[in-house]
């Protein structure tokens, strides 16, 4: 048996599911790592703990573990809730997690000399934020944070187990009646693509608008 | 005239105390069993049932080309709603992956639980099984071009053969087949795909499963005609403890089998797997 | 708690034998996939429009696609042409594939930090490409690339448990499998958990020496 045109139709309607889950997760979990990564250079200690035990615990557990306790736990508090609300708050934890380390990747890859040109500058923190680390974060973390964005994408796959319906379950049930492997692989393959490609190129976009003089980057 | 009124008054009294004595037990006894609310109760008070499944074993639960979910236990769960609120649309499927059965259970995102599931006795110490509604087998499934013709043919060191991840087609490729080699999948498709690239020479599949295929997607293999298992019992499953919604689903499952449900069971059996099912009792011929 | 240690004593055996295959795998990957990643940004950068578009096209596909496909292909598709690797090793190859255009990127990012003028006084020096490269590029965007790189080392251990598909009994099989055999709901997946934790926290130490080893400028 071979996969249909209308299996294509649902194969699509689960792809732009994937892809909401993925625009929103991306969405929350890059304001939550906003609010991460200041933690990571906080001057109390155990403000950078408990920065580094959440990216221990939400990166180091398989999501799917994550998932299953997250949406039963916030069940049994809030009652019957959507696994699609369910699955978009595991999703921005884990990106967050994912998200807050690329930033402070980024931060990291500052080079010293520029700390000490605003320290004798005398600027105040927020400028040194707006006009020094932010920028410069931003033109730093572009590729990596692209990457995150390309994963979550796919990362909506996990969700399987509580019932939240996407591409790759999609692509799973029409596998298993039909046994038309690779041609379900190969559409859901050019769906991903597609999906993945546009945010892809919509961040080189950016990327080019940031691009700076004196740095290596403008070549690529 | 007074003193009659006492009198009657007092009639009256004396008679309602055992009156409301009784009220109250009752009121007592109804505020008692409202702390052991049964499943049940919650199910008849929602006006719907709940079911998890899964949406990937054709022909017991799986999608069709329009997405919708549908299969013989799909069947008998709206059986079930029928039976509970005469109208099998009273109904919510939760589709999950395999493990994803277990928690959903466990936690009382849904009342029961469908989807060719068997009866194991390690799973029967976490998950409380009705009696099976239906028998299943597993078989071996063989690519036509193979010439493998039977078990003793496969018992051999050459031949490599693809298990799905269940215990039982561990300990009956261990008992039956020990010196061929066993790759494990966790899905059918794998399965087949392993026979088809060359890297398993046989199959094993739940006996339904494999009839559906041959007839359908697989139509380039075939079923061996012996059974690797005598019977294997699938059944609908629930959260342990429950004795009262337990015995309202066994009671159903007796009867979709062997009572008053039975023309509907075999009409749902005939649809799914063009045969009738095993008689209501052995005395009795089979449905028509 | 009595139930784990039950657990443990039944399948701790299985469970390190899982361990061990997740953590060979991973491990073995990544290096496989730093080295591949190296290869392919040094192409593209040095390699001329058409090589650096082959190589752009190439980690636009795997990085865009999910890796289940080259590891299908690689496992069920290649023994059709005569190439019959064990499932650990079609999984690997599958997995440095994906994980190398993945680190490209990552190079890409670090590649901004330097600064132009490095490349100008390699360039006047007379450097080969290859030894540019080596001795003014790598370095630097190996260090300032180390959280990225640790971030993708933990991806990449995750993604082993996608060869689960291709029978490579690894952590995330072996839940699957006990709770196949057991109906539990949660018990063999916080024993992986842990063995995953383990081996994150074990890779976030290393990440972390890294950094400190760096001098900066």
């Amino acid at each position: 048996m071979a996969m249909t045109l209308s299996d294509l139709w649902v194969m699509t309607q689960a792809a732009s599911l994937s892809l909401l889950l993925a625009l929103a997760s991306i969405a929350l979990g890059t304001a939550l790592a906003l609010l991460l990564t200041p933690l990571a250079f906080a001057p109390w200690a155990i403000a950078r703990m408990l920065y580094r035990l959440f990216i221990f615990v939400v990166r180091g557990t398989p999501v799917l573990l994550l998932a299953l306790l997250i949406f039963y736990a916030l069940a049994a508090f809030w009652g019957r809730i959507s696994p699609y609300t369910a699955g978009v708050i595991v999703l921005t934890l884990y990106l967050a997690a994912l998200f807050a380390e690329v930033f402070r990747g980024g931060v990291l890859a500052i080079p010293r000399p520029l700390w000490d040109c605003c320290k004798s500058l005398g600027l105040p923190r927020l400028s040194i934020l707006r006009r020094v680390v932010g920028p410069l974060v931003a033109r730093y973390t572009l590729p990596p944070y692209l990457n995150v964005c390309v994963m979550a994408v796919k990362a909506s796959s996990v969700l399987s187990i509580i019932s939240v319906w996407e591409l790759t379950l999609a692509s799973r049930e029409i596998i298993e009646r039909t046994l038309d492997v690779y041609r379900v692989l190969a559409v859901a393959a050019i769906l991903y693509f597609l999906m993945c490609f546009a945010i892809d190129r919509l961040g080189r976009r950016l990327e080019i608008r940031l691009a700076a003089r004196g740095f290596a980057g403008e070549r690529l | 005239m007074t003193e009659a009124w006492h009198k009657v008054l007092a009639c009256v009294a004396r008679s309602l105390t055992p009156l409301v004595a009784a009220l109250a037990l009752i009121a007592s006894v109804c505020a008692g069993s409202a702390q052991e609310r049964s499943r049940l109760d919650e199910v008849l008070q929602r006006g719907s049932l709940i079911v998890v499944t899964l949406g990937t074993v054709p022909p017991f639960a799986f999608k069709d080309d329009k997405g919708e979910l549908v299969g013989f236990d799909i069947d008998v769960a709206r059986l079930a709603a029928n039976a509970l609120f005469r109208d099998p649309n009273k109904i919510e499927f939760v589709v999950v992956t395999s493990d994803g059965r277990w928690p959903a259970i466990e936690s009382g995102r849904a009342d029961m639980g469908v989807g060719g599931t068997t009866v194991y006795p390690d799973r029967a110490i976490r998950v409380a099984f009705t009696r099976a509604f239906i028998d299943s087998g597993i078989s071996i499934m063989v690519a036509k071009s193979a010439g493998i013709k039977s078990l003793q043919d496969l018992n051999q060191e050459k031949y490599t053969v693809a298990n799905l991840n269940n215990p039982q087609m561990a300990d009956r490729a261990a008992a039956l087949f020990p010196k061929a080699k066993i790759i494990t999948f966790d899905t059918p498709s794998g399965e087949f795909l392993a026979v088809k690239s060359g890297r398993a020479h046989a199959l094993q599949i739940d006996t339904p499963t494999a009839d559906y295929f041959a007839a359908t997607s697989a139509t380039d293999f075939e079923v061996l005609p012996t059974l690797l298992t005598a019977s294997q019992n699938n059944a609908i499953y629930l959260k342990p403890g429950d004795f009262k919604w337990w015995l309202w689903l066994d009671t159903f499952v007796s009867e979709l089998r062997t009572g008053s449900l039975y023309p509907k069971y075999a009409e749902i059996y005939q649809k799914w797997f063009k045969k009738d099912p095993p008689p209501q009792k052995f005395y009795l011929s089979p449905a028509r | 708690m009595g139930q784990y240690r039950a657990w443990l004593e039944a399948y701790g055996t299985a469970y390190l034998e899982a361990a061990a295959w997740t953590l060979s795998l991973a491990v073995l990957s990544f290096i496989a996939a730093l080295i591949w990643g190296a290869v392919l940004f040094f192409l593209r950068l040095s390699g001329g429009t058409w090589v650096a578009r082959s190589v752009d096209a190439y980690v636009q596909v795997l990085r865009n696609t999910p890796v289940l496909l080259p590891i299908y292909l690689i496992y069920f598709g290649f023994p059709l042409l005569g190439v019959l690797w064990p499932a650990a090793v079609c999984g690997g190859v599958a997995l440095v594939l994906q994980n190398g255009a993945y680190i490209c990127e990552i190079f890409r990012g670090g590649y901004k930090a330097i600064e132009w003028v490095q490349h100008d006084a390699a360039k006047s020096l007379g450097l080969l490409p290859w030894t540019h490269f080596r001795k003014v590029t790598l370095p630097q965007i190996l260090v300032h690339s180390i959280p990225a790189l640790g971030n993708q080392a933990v991806l990449l251990l995750k993604d082993t448990s996608l060869l689960s598909a291709i029978t490579v009994i690894e952590l995330t099989m072996q839940s699957k499998v006990l709770t196949e055999r057991t109906g539990t709901a949660y018990a063999p997946f916080l024993v992986a958990a842990v063995f995953y934790l383990a081996m994150v926290w074990a890779l976030e130490v290393l990440t972390q020496l890294a950094l400190r080893s760096v001098r900066w400028r």
